[in-house]
């Protein structure tokens, strides 16, 4: 490493630590500060330290809805990043292998999820009908039909690295296309795999938007709408309210520290081939 | 017993026709070859008989029975592939026994055949590997043991050594030729190399343009080969193929004479300079510039006293040429 | 003879059923229902009823702009940030490594909370932000007070969150431009500004493409980041096409939050069809 090499970065380490670190350290004050300290807003070492008491009291908060609201993301991530892998990886695997003229429909959709913003009240509409509005599996289906798409592709363009050879060598071996798939292509799918459900999880853990429409209620509250209706609860309870984001900051950041390949590999997936 | 047959078996893909017509008899136990420059047909003639292609038209059959409509699975085929397709999330253990857990045999049946598979072509001590860790040649007998353990009627092997160095591919020709004898067993071979066709088949079929040019055994195919293709296809270094005016003069349209079928003599009809030599130590091949018939090779003894622009004399010897 | 194939479409059905449903229904439902007064029960057809009172409205109107300058804002600065922080995290400098976790991580951050700890950082006169400025002599402006300033605060929250994501695909780009393009130009005695104009900029442009497409279609589409910061104010200066659909929702006027999300789909099938065509006709050309 040259002179220079060395004090860029140094110098890029000074700015983003104050651009990139001090909001989140800003985070962490605000959330272990006392309700009047915290109100002042001031960017400073806390006098007293209240993590443990804050903690408690937000997770006690509305009769331990933080936890419900745990509860309810996790159920909603497990269960859309689940299907989403299993059905997107069978919609790769045919894209990739089967040509027809389906396929450039299968692509026409596959494209509209990218890029179509979902129209929501149709949506509430479709869902009413079909009694999945404002209940955990029909908000674990939405998850999963909106993220579809990204998953397809990334799958089919990992499919294409895995010979059809191994197809054909199962099809002699006398394997049927479930087991094909699931015996000898879903095996070998796993680092793209890993980063879709790393990804997707990220995703679907912090969403806001479609938990706001497609589940209300009290019964049903997701983490990213507890820290929304906590906002104006705790509106004199800032202290308590930065603790919410620091706890929601926590699994992502345990994920990313986990999986930082994984993530890396998976958003950038479309950058060389463009 | 397997005899496999084939009837007027054409393939299209989509406008393009790519095998046009093929009538062949492979006997039961025999080591058929199919052999022809890429394109002309002989992997995808492979894979209609391995059932993972579909014929456009006629019919395959195997022990007299029309497996045309027959899933791969069930027509009693076993194919090794040229990349070898081991799997390679699977140990060698599970490779080899992957068709019976599939087909769910009791697993101390697939344990012993497994075994036995294993210790045929000595990979006891690797059966807990994965394909990952294996050289070449080993997954090459993986891959040819996952073919054993199905105890299929008929072997299908789509160029399977071309992944393999030189020396190594030499080595598993004769391996190859030892465990056709050894189990008997009909054996459908496709390669581009006509070293491996001449070495290893029973019977040679030459393929061009999707058809059939001539069937035989190697040594029919040397010394009589029906057309200027198969002429030039089978023997190193190639027929030398002359047309034009030379051909016209022996009374036919392409005439050709193999370079080991040329001697050195002083009165040779054709003379020219020689432009450069390949000393192979037990041969010398010489390229000769002629007037009479342009450029020939001719196949001569390693210690041929000549220099590049020597001039030199050559004649065709007695009964050893082709006409066409 | 005809054999089934191995790669059966049903493979395709469970997702196809689950997109379709909750997806294109929606979707093609919603062009009907955008020509209708709408309680989710009964629809009456108004014609262009709705759409009329969009363009009329002056607040819908400046959603609408909105929309279009926050987008290309922040696309616009996230491709160019993006970029230069690539190459300055691909120039091997100190701690490099531990640069590029640090620019990604806001990616994979609650939008919400980032939201509400900026509205406190921009807090006209106790927010941090305002009294590191005031210690330097400057007078800080109400970031999210100002109606003129609101957006673009909200627009400069929303790159600090993206710009990781940005960075991390010129990262990928970067690396697989062969470095004998670098070493060919330096012997022709290119300059390192020469290189970066000659060199870098033209051989990354498949990153770009996806830059800009994906920050353009989420500046487009953007809702949490506005609704934690500004709910669309002061007033509605900071509104865009997303807020006004989930005002309108709540007000009941299905009909007209659904002609905004038609209005919203037109408008990225607009902006980022063409210019996406556009980019990978250029790039074909080169």
């Amino acid at each position: 490493m040259s002179r220079r090499q060395l004090w860029t970065g140094i110098a890029a380490l000074c700015v983003s630590l104050f651009i990139f670190v001090v909001p989140f350290v800003f985070i962490l004050f605000m959330a272990v500060k006392d309700k009047r300290a915290a109100s002042k807003l001031e960017f400073s070492w806390p006098t007293e330290w209240h993590l443990w008491a804050n903690l408690i009291e937000v997770v006690e908060a509305r009769n331990y809805m933080l936890l419900l609201a745990y509860f309810n993301s996790t159920v909603i991530t497990v269960g859309a990043v689940s299907l989403i892998v299993i059905f997107s990886a069978m919609v790769g695997y045919i894209l990739q292998r089967r040509h027809s003229r389906w396929n450039s429909l299968i692509w026409a959709g596959v494209m509209a999820g990218l890029m179509v913003p979902p129209a929501v009240v149709p949506t509430i509409w479709v869902l009413q009908n079909l009694g999945l509005f404002k209940t955990i599996h029909g908000m674990v289906l939405i998850q999963t039909a909106y993220g579809l798409s990204f998953a397809i592709l990334l799958f089919r363009s990992f499919i294409s690295t895995i010979p059809r050879d191994l197809d054909e060598a199962a099809i002699i071996d006398g394997a049927k296309p479930l087991q094909i798939f699931f015996r000898v292509i879903l095996p070998l799918l796993k680092p793209a795999t890993v980063t879709i459900i790393v990804v997707q999880s990220i995703a679907i853990f912090n969403d806001f938007t479609n938990p706001l429409y497609y589940l209300p209620g009290k019964e049903n509250v997701t983490v990213q709408l507890t820290l929304f209706n906590f906002q104006s609860q705790f509106v004199s309870q800032l202290n308590l309210l930065f603790m919410n984001i620091l706890l929601i900051t926590i699994p992502p950041l345990i994920v990313y520290i986990f999986f930082n390949r994984q993530i890396v590999a998976g958003m950038t997936s479309g950058a060389v081939k463009g | 017993m397997a005899r496999v047959t084939l009837k007027n078996v054409t393939k299209s893909f989509g406008a393009v026709e790519v095998i046009k017509g093929v009538n062949l008899e492979v006997d039961d136990g025999e080591f058929c070859v199919f052999v022809g420059p890429s394109g002309c047909g002989k992997s995808t003639l492979l894979r209609i008989i391995s059932g993972l292609e579909d014929t456009t038209s006629g019919s395959i059959e195997i022990d007299g029975v029309d497996v045309s409509g027959e899933e791969p699975s069930k027509r009693g085929i076993a194919m090794v592939f040229q990349s070898y397709a081991l799997y390679p999330h699977l140990t060698v253990r599970e490779n080899i026994g992957f068709g019976l857990s599939l087909a769910k045999l009791p697993k101390a049946e697939i344990k012993a055949k497994v075994d036995a598979a294993a210790e045929k072509l000595q990979l006891t001590d690797y059966l807990d590997r994965k394909p990952k860790a294996l050289s070449g040649g080993q997954r090459q007998r993986v891959a040819i043991g996952r073919a054993i353990v199905r105890d299929p009627k008929v072997f299908l092997f789509d160029e399977p050594l071309s992944n393999l160095d030189a020396a190594l591919r030499s080595q598993m020709r004769i391996e190859l030729t030892d465990l056709h004898a050894e189990l008997g067993a009909t054996m459908i071979y496709v390669t581009h190399d006509q070293v491996e066709a001449m070495t290893m088949a029973d019977k040679i079929v030459v393929l061009n343009a999707g058809k059939i040019e001539q069937v035989g055994s190697p040594m029919e195919l040397y010394n009589h080969p029906v057309s200027p293709f198969v002429a030039g296809f089978i023997g190193s270094p190639k027929m030398n193929l002359l047309e034009g005016d030379v051909a016209k003069g022996m009374g036919c349209s392409t005439y050709g004479v193999r370079p080991e079928h040329l001697e050195i003599t002083e009165d040779g009809i054709w003379g020219g300079k020689v432009r450069h030599l390949e000393r192979l130590g037990a041969d010398t091949v010489v390229y000769l510039d002629t007037k009479e018939a342009g450029s020939v090779v001719v196949r001569t003894v390693g210690d041929l006293a000549v220099k590049v622009g020597d001039v030199l004399r050559v004649r065709p010897m007695a009964g050893k040429e082709h006409k066409f | 003879m005809k054999r089934k194939s191995h790669y059966p479409y049903w493979f395709v059905f469970p997702a196809a059923v689950i997109f379709t449903t909750l997806f294109l229904v929606p979707s093609v439902a919603s062009l009907w229902f955008s020509f209708t007064r709408w309680d989710l029960f009964h629809a009456e057809y108004i014609g262009l009823e709705n759409f009329v009172q969009f363009f009329k409205e002056p607040f819908l109107v400046q959603g609408m702009v909105n929309t279009v300058i926050f987008a290309f804002v922040t696309s616009g600065m996230k491709t160019v940030l993006g970029l230069l922080l690539a190459v300055l995290l691909t120039s091997g400098i100190f701690a490099q490594g531990f640069l590029r976790i640090l620019v990604f991580f806001p990616v994979l951050v609650s939008t919400i909370g980032v939201g509400i700890t900026f509205t406190r950082l921009m807090h006209p006169t106790k927010g941090a932000i305002n009294i590191a400025l005031a210690h330097m002599g400057i007078d800080g402006p109400g970031w999210l007070t100002d109606p003129s300033l609101a957006l673009f605060s909200v627009a400069l929250v929303d790159v600090w969150k993206g710009v990781g994501l940005a960075t991390l695909i010129y990262i990928a780009g970067l690396a697989s431009i062969s470095p004998e393009y670098y070493e060919a130009s330096r012997i022709d005695g290119a300059t390192r500004l020469q290189q970066f104009w000659r060199v870098t900029v033209p051989l990354v442009r498949p990153a770009t493409v996806t830059v800009i497409t994906l920050s353009l279609i989420g500046g487009l589409r953007s809702f949490d980041i506005v609704w934690a910061m500004t709910k669309g104010g002061p007033g509605f200066s900071s509104d865009v096409l997303a807020s006004v659909i989930y005002k309108q929702y709540q007000a009941g006027f299905y009909g007209l939050s659904t002609a905004g999300n038609v209005i919203l789909f037109a408008l990225v099938a607009l902006i980022v069809i063409p210019l996406v065509s556009w980019m990978n006709r250029k790039e074909v050309e080169q």
